[in-house]
């Protein structure tokens, strides 16, 4: 009886997946468009990092794709709230978010920066 | 302005203000994230102008289709058609029918990209950020008319990015203007070569440069630089355009500033080889100067979206502020004008507009009208 416990206990650990008992906290990053731009157009993060977005506008609706992950969602107008979107960060580089939803004349301007970096560098660095 | 035309301003304000009130007295139905949109995007703006002892007038003012295309994620297109005035008649003065914008964009890293086509000189507030519910007023403002001459676009090329820190850029070399065309009244503006078959003897260099790095807080200045005077060879005019602007907007409140100056060198030769042309001096100034500002304030929210918005703006322009030697600058281009009004907001994406002008000029003679306008521009 006390080996079918442990091995229920064993199991259940392994199907909570690898982060189990590690909790990191999510990250919020707020981001705000408006024609023509993202604030802030560049947000740093590490890899690995769970990372919660909640992304506003104050107009118009507005695009919001990160190239390379699966985020893309649309950004409600001002008003309408936001919209929030979690991921875990992928592999250290430089990913380009923009806005896919045609918003005027400068909708093309309408760009910003995900740096992921390798935490185990930024550690070493320190 | 006559009793029958105020009660037919009036008519059009009621009206604009119970029908979009009335669409939104409906049940309430329920919408995805946004409203749906298809692959044209676009802006509209119809307004009613009355001058002082003028007849009102009805005016579709712009209707503006945009589409684009992406070949592949780093290589995309855009382009802008614009109908102004609803109307087109050869030969007369109507409407025009308008190539705003048609390039194709490489997007190569965050600080590098290259654009080429028919482009918005990145000049101002408003040549590239011209879509009604954008700006407070029916009209554009006085400055960003015949200070700068939005909508300003030509034919070039020219690189654009983000360099880290909050700073943006745009810079591009184009075809010049046509200084032969200059004016009293309009400054540049009739200048413009519109990149129909645009002359490049010469070319124009131009560029901005925006801070975005506070929430809220876009500060930005721009310059052009081109000669204009390749229809007689023996001028040499040398255009050059300095502005800088700022908007800032904190919970219920948005404030806006722009200056802008001209500087046309040899603007004597080109005065003297213009009236020879034409018979007709024109009296171009060798400096232009203009500036305004604005406070816009959200004195109204209800519901998601729906805002009523009340500005006022003050704005000086002097289409004359610098004569060359030998030339008497005309009191009625030194104006400045008051523009109060407000907007209401049945959805960020539409303007109802309404605003009073009172202009002022320093002629005794030429008296500058005052103006009632409605307006509702859209984007979609």
């Amino acid at each position: 009886m006390r080996h079918a416990t442990g091995l229920a206990i064993a199991l259940a650990l392994l199907l909570r997946g690898p982060d189990a008992g590690s909790q990191t906290p999510r990250r919020v990053v707020r981001v705000s468009a408006e024609r023509f731009a993202f604030t802030p157009s560049q947000i740093v993060v590490d890899a690995g990092e769970e990372i919660e977005m909640r992304v506003s506008s104050d107009d118009t609706a507005h695009g919001f794709h990160i190239a390379g992950t699966s985020v893309n969602v649309v950004i409600p107008k001002r008003g309408r709230g936001e919209v929030s979107v979690t991921f875990r960060a992928p592999e250290p580089g430089r990913y380009v978010f923009e806005c896919t939803r045609m918003c005027g004349a400068g909708h093309h301007f309408m760009r910003g920066e995900l740096l992921v970096r390798n935490p185990s560098a930024n550690q070493s660095r320190k | 302005m006559t009793t029958q035309n105020m009660k037919f301003g009036s008519s059009i304000c009621i009206w604009l203000l119970l029908t979009s009130s009335a669409a939104l007295a409906q049940p309430a139905i329920s919408e995805g994230p946004t409203s749906a949109t298809g692959p044209i995007s676009g802006y509209m703006d119809f307004h009613f102008n009355k001058g002082e002892a003028e007849d009102g007038v009805l005016d579709f003012h712009r209707f503006v289709l945009i589409v684009n295309h992406s070949f592949t994620p780093r290589i995309r297109f855009v382009a802008e058609l614009e109908l102004e005035h609803a109307f087109i008649e050869g030969l007369e003065e109507s409407g025009e029918l308008e190539l705003e914008q048609a390039y194709v964009d490489f997007l190569l890293t965050r600080s590098f990209n290259v654009r080429a086509g028919m482009l918005l000189v990145p000049m101002g507030i408003i040549n590239e950020r011209h879509e009604p519910p954008v700006y407070m007023g029916v009209e554009r403002p006085f400055v960003d008319t015949v200070i700068i001459p939005t909508t300003w676009f030509e034919n070039g090329a020219g690189l654009f990015g983000e360099i880290g820190r909050g700073f943006r850029y745009r810079a591009y070399v184009m075809a010049p203007l046509n200084a032969l065309e200059f004016s009293a009244d309009e400054g540049i503006r009739n200048g413009r070569q519109k990149g129909s078959r645009s002359d490049v003897r010469n070319v124009a260099y131009t560029g901005r440069v925006e801070w975005v790095g506070v929430p809220g807080l876009t500060l930005g200045a721009s310059a052009w630089s081109g000669k204009s005077s390749f229809l007689a060879p023996r001028l040499d005019v040398q255009v050059r355009v300095g502005e800088a602007d700022v908007r800032y907007r904190r919970n219920r409140l948005e404030v806006r500033g722009e200056f802008a100056q001209v500087w046309i060198d040899d603007a004597e030769r080109l005065n003297l080889t213009a009236g020879q042309l034409t018979g007709v001096s024109p009296n171009i100034a060798r400096q232009l100067r203009g500036f305004y500002a604005e406070g816009a304030y959200r004195v109204w929210q209800r519901g998601p979206g729906r805002d009523l918005v009340g500005f006022a703006r003050y704005e000086n322009f002097d289409t004359q502020f610098r004569m060359p030697s030998g030339f008497i600058p005309l009191k009625q281009f030194d104006r400045d004008a008051w523009i109060a009004g407000a907007a209401y907001f049945p959805d960020p994406d539409i303007a109802v507009k309404v605003d009073y002008v009172w202009q002022r000029s320093l002629s005794t003679v030429v008296i500058a009208p005052n103006g009632f306008n409605i307006g509702i521009g859209w984007w979609f």
